[in-house]
C-alpha cells in the first residue's frame, strides 16, 4: 500500500455523491413509512398500496441501507466469500482454477454446461416469464456476484429437466496478477459454484430470488465430476481444510454447509 | 528491510462508499441513468398535466383567489394572471425536459443539479410534515415527494455517478 505513490482520494463532487447516495438512503425509508400508512389509509386499494411498499423497500431502501452498512463492516480482503451487488456476503468460493479462461469455456461446453446470457432487460424479462410459464430457458443469466471488487468475468450454467427455477451454475473470476491463496498456493481463476433450489423471496433485501441448496459441496463435486470425465487430462489436487467446515448463510439468507476442501481444476493441458 | 504488513481494521472507512468512479468512456448507459432520465421526465408530464388543468378550471380558481385576496374582484387581471402562471409553469417543464435528456446522455452538472433540486424539495417537504404536521397524501404532495425521492435514488447511485462521470480522468 505504502508504494503505490500517493493520489488524492476525492475530490468535491465525489464528496457531493456521498452525501447524496447516503441522504436518498434516508430519504426512502421516510418514503416507505408514509407509503405504508398511506396504505393503511387506503381500505382495499392498500393491498395495491401494500405491494408499492414491499417493492420499494425490497428493491430501493434495503439495498442502500446494506449498502452503506456493508461498506463499512464487511471486509473488503479475500475472505472466501464473494459479495452481492448490495455488498452482502454470497455464494462461497469453492473452486480454483490453473489455466486460461478459453480452455476453462472449452472444458465446461464439451461437458455439458452453458454459459449464461449477461444479465439485459430482455434477458431478466425472459427468465420472469419462463419461470412463470415453467419454459426452458437454457441460457439463462446468473445475478452478478462479487470478489476482488468486480463481478463475475463469465458464469456457466446445467438447467435441471428444463425447469427454470432449478438449476446447477458456478460464476468464475480471475484472480489478479501475481495474487496467492491464503497459504500461498497460486492459482489463475476462483469459481462459486452452487445450486439453485427454487425461487424464493431473500432473507436480507425481500427481494425475489433463487434459493441455493445449503450443502455446497455436492455441487463443487458436481462440478469436478463432469469436467474429469469430460476431459481425463484435467488434473485435480485438493486443498484439504481450506475454508475450515463453517455453518453460514449468503446473501438471500440460506444456509451453507462445506466441509472446506478447495479443489485445484488444472485445464492447461485441455486442447484447444 | 522487511516491513512488518500493517494490521487491518476490522471495519472498513465509511469513505469508501465515496470512491473515485472509474474512467471509462465506452461504459454502458446503466439502467438507474436511463430511470433517473425517465422519472424526470415524468416530473415535466406531471407539470403538463397541472398546467392543463389550471386553464380548464381558470374561473374556479380565479374565485378562490378572489376569495384568499382583499383586492375585490380580479377580472381585469385575469389574462395577465394566467400568462404569468403558464410561463413561469411552462419554464420548469421546459427545464425538466432539458434536464431529463442531459442526464440520459450522461452528463454531471445536469446529474448535480437535479441531485441538489430533489434534496431541497425533500427537505422541506419533511420540515412541513415534522414540525408543522402537514398531511402527505397520495393526491397530493405525496406524488411529488415519491417522485422526487425515486430520482434521488436513482441518480445517486453507483451505476449513475459512473456514468455521468465516466469521462474524468483521476
Amino acid at each position: 500500500m505504502s508504494t503505490r505513490p500517493h493520489r488524492r482520494a476525492y475530490s468535491i463532487g465525489i464528496a457531493f455523491d456521498w452525501f447524496f447516495f447516503v441522504f436518498a438512503g434516508v430519504a426512502a425509508v421516510w418514503l416507505a413509512v408514509l407509503s405504508a400508512e398511506e396504505s393503511l389509509r387506503l381500505g382495499w386499494w392498500g393491498i395495491a398500496g401494500g405491494i408499492v411498499f414491499w417493492a420499494l423497500l425490497a428493491y430501493l431502501v434495503l439495498p442502500r441501507l446494506h449498502r452503506i452498512l456493508t461498506t463499512i463492516y464487511v471486509p473488503d480482503y479475500f475472505i472466501g466469500r464473494t459479495r452481492t451487488s448490495d455488498g452482502l456476503l454470497g455464494d462461497p468460493v469453492n473452486l480454483a482454477l490453473r489455466g486460461d479462461g478459453d480452455a476453462i469455456e472449452r472444458a465446461l461446453t464439451a461437458a455439458g454446461w452453458t454459459k449464461a446470457d449477461p444479465v439485459t432487460l430482455r434477458s431478466s424479462w425472459r427468465i420472469v416469464a419462463s419461470t412463470l410459464t415453467r419454459r426452458s430457458y437454457g441460457e439463462a443469466p446468473v445475478s452478478p456476484l462479487f470478489l476482488f471488487g468486480r463481478q463475475q468475468d463469465f458464469a456457466y450454467q446445467q438447467e435441471v429437466d428444463g425447469n427454470p427455477a432449478q438449476r446447477h451454475h458456478v460464476r468464475f473470476w480471475r484472480c489478479p496478477d501475481g495474487w496467492l491463496l491464503p497459504g500461498g498456493a497460486r492459482v489463475d481463476w476462483l469459481a462459486a459454484g452452487t445450486f439453485d433450489t427454487s425461487v424464493g423471496l431473500s432473507l436480507f433485501t425481500l427481494q425475489i430470488t433463487h434459493r441455493i441448496d445449503a450443502d455446497t459441496d455436492i455441487e463443487r463435486d458436481h462440478i469436478v465430476a463432469t469436467l474429469t470425465r469430460a476431459h481425463p487430462e484435467i488434473r485435480v489436487d485438493v486443498l484439504a481444510d481450506f475454508s475450515t467446515g463453517y455453518h453460514s448463510r449468503n446473501g438471500g439468507g440460506d444456509t451453507i454447509r462445506t466441509d472446506g476442501n478447495l479443489p485445484i481444476i488444472d485445464v492447461t493441458r485441455v486442447a484447444a | 528491510m522487511s516491513e512488518t504488513p500493517h494490521k487491518r481494521a476490522a471495519f472498513e472507512a465509511p469513505a469508501r462508499l465515496a470512491q473515485p468512479t472509474p474512467y471509462d468512456p465506452g461504459m454502458p448507459r446503466p439502467g438507474a441513468t436511463v430511470a433517473g432520465a425517465l422519472l424526470v421526465l415524468l416530473r415535466a408530464i406531471g407539470g403538463i398535466v397541472v398546467l392543463v388543468s389550471l386553464v380548464l378550471d381558470w374561473p374556479e380558481v380565479l374565485a378562490t383567489l378572489e376569495g384568499a385576496s382583499d383586492a375585490g374582484s380580479l377580472a381585469a387581471e385575469s389574462g395577465v394572471l394566467l400568462t404569468v402562471a403558464l410561463v413561469s409553469g411552462g419554464f420548469f417543464v421546459v427545464v425538466d425536459l432539458v434536464l431529463a435528456l442531459f442526464i440520459y446522455l450522461g452528463r454531471n452538472w445536469a446529474r448535480v443539479l437535479v441531485l441538489i433540486v430533489s434534496t431541497i424539495s425533500i427537505v422541506s417537504a419533511f420540515v412541513s410534515w415534522w414540525a408543522q404536521g402537514q398531511q402527505l397524501t397520495l393526491d397530493g404532495s405525496l406524488t411529488t415527494l415519491a417522485l422526487d425521492i425515486l430520482v434521488l435514488l436513482a441518480l445517486s447511485s453507483r451505476a449513475a455517478a459512473a456514468y455521468a462521470r465516466r469521462t474524468e480522468r483521476r
